[in-house]
């Protein structure tokens, strides 16, 4: 969610204002700065995407949905300027990849899917993600509320790590039985919700059981 | 070896620098898991995405900067004390890493060289601005 600030914040950028500039990136100069310094080491070379990343946020305005979330809009950009960065320096580990190489890095770079190979419509899949997220976005939401950071533990580290039942089981400190449990029940309510919004849960992998 | 998970996390450039690293090292000397990777990349071509995905790119359950200031703080409660370090730690998210080196490096107040930096990135970018 975007905050308030950051809404109006957004406003007055679009209407050039260059002081609400400034606060833009005196909020987000530091965190962008870290996130991009945790791939590429040479400080110079970091300054320098940071700064492509907000050349980059001004002249996508445009586009920008302020129901997006301001930051991770940012990160996105600044995802992006790394992998451009490591392409252009040679150091993208897919460029060393002995077949077909840049293939792999322009489908990853591209982001836009080939137009004979889309089975289903680019609008399709952001409603079937915006689904998904709302979905889990209120089952977080209410294990929050209830105190019950373990539930939540259990899927991040089974859907965000892919980590085995019986890992999770270890780590938490609960039967695989118990992790099963907690999956089936997510699994259920995320498939119902998509279900609901009029979507087929089967083209998420996770939800194939159900 | 590599979780297929984490495989699709890397892809969406949400893992921690030594998670990073590690992937990448193992996708320099396995030829198997560059095939791996390059399937992976197929799926997304064909459209087809995994809930974890969707969890990674909308930060679902990162906790708010404000909590992470509380964190460095130790002034959270324990449950969530506990689990913003978990997920720093355990799940290793890059975004909340990020924030939280940036919160860090606030405390001990704004250096000189932050500030000519953030100058410099405001001066480089402001003309956009006045171009229109
Ligand atoms: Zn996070």
């Amino acid at each position: 969610m975007t905050t308030d600030s950051d809404r109006l914040l957004v406003q007055q950028i679009r209407q050039c204002d260059a002081r609400a500039w400034e606060h833009l990136i005196a909020r987000y100069e530091g965190r962008l700065f870290a996130f991009v310094h945790r791939r590429i080491k040479d400080l110079a070379a970091c300054e320098d995407i940071v700064q492509e990343t907000f050349i980059g946020f001004y002249t996508s305005l445009p586009n920008y949905d302020d129901r997006r979330e301001l930051q991770t809009y940012l990160f996105t950009i600044a995802s992006h300027k790394i992998t451009d960065y490591l392409r252009r320096t040679g150091r993208h580990p897919l460029q060393n990849a002995s077949e077909g190489p840049n293939d792999l890095l322009h489908l990853k770079l591209d982001d836009q899917p080939a137009a004979s190979s889309v089975a289903r419509s680019h609008e399709r899949q952001v409603l079937e993600s915006d689904a998904v997220a709302r979905a889990l976005g209120q089952l977080l939401d209410a294990w929050r509320e209830q105190g019950d950071h373990e539930r939540i533990k259990v899927m991040e580290l089974l859907l965000v790590k892919g980590w085995a039942n019986k890992d999770v089981a270890k780590f938490v400190g609960i039967s695989e039985q118990q992790v099963a449990n907690i999956r089936f029940a997510a699994v259920k309510k995320i498939s119902e919700h998509v279900k609901g919004a009029g979507l087929s849960p089967d083209v998420f992998p996770e939800l194939h059981s159900q | 070896m590599i979780a297929r998970e984490v495989l699709a996390a890397y892809l969406d450039d949400t893992l921690s620098d030594v998670e990073t690293a590690q992937v990448e090292q193992a996708l320099r000397q396995h030829e198997t898991l560059r095939r791996q990777l390059r399937g992976l990349l197929q799926e997304r071509d064909r459209g087809e995405h995994s809930v974890g995905a969707v969890w990674r790119r909308n930060r679902l359950s990162c906790p708010s900067r404000e909590q992470l200031g509380n964190y460095l703080l130790g002034v959270l409660e324990p449950g969530p004390h506990d689990y913003v370090e978990f997920h720093l730690r355990t799940i290793g998210c890059a975004f909340c890493q990020a924030n939280l080196s940036d919160l860090e490096a606030q405390q001990q107040e704004n250096t000189p060289q932050v500030q000519e930096r953030r100058k410099r990135v405001f001066h480089s970018s402001a003309g956009l601005l006045r171009k229109k």
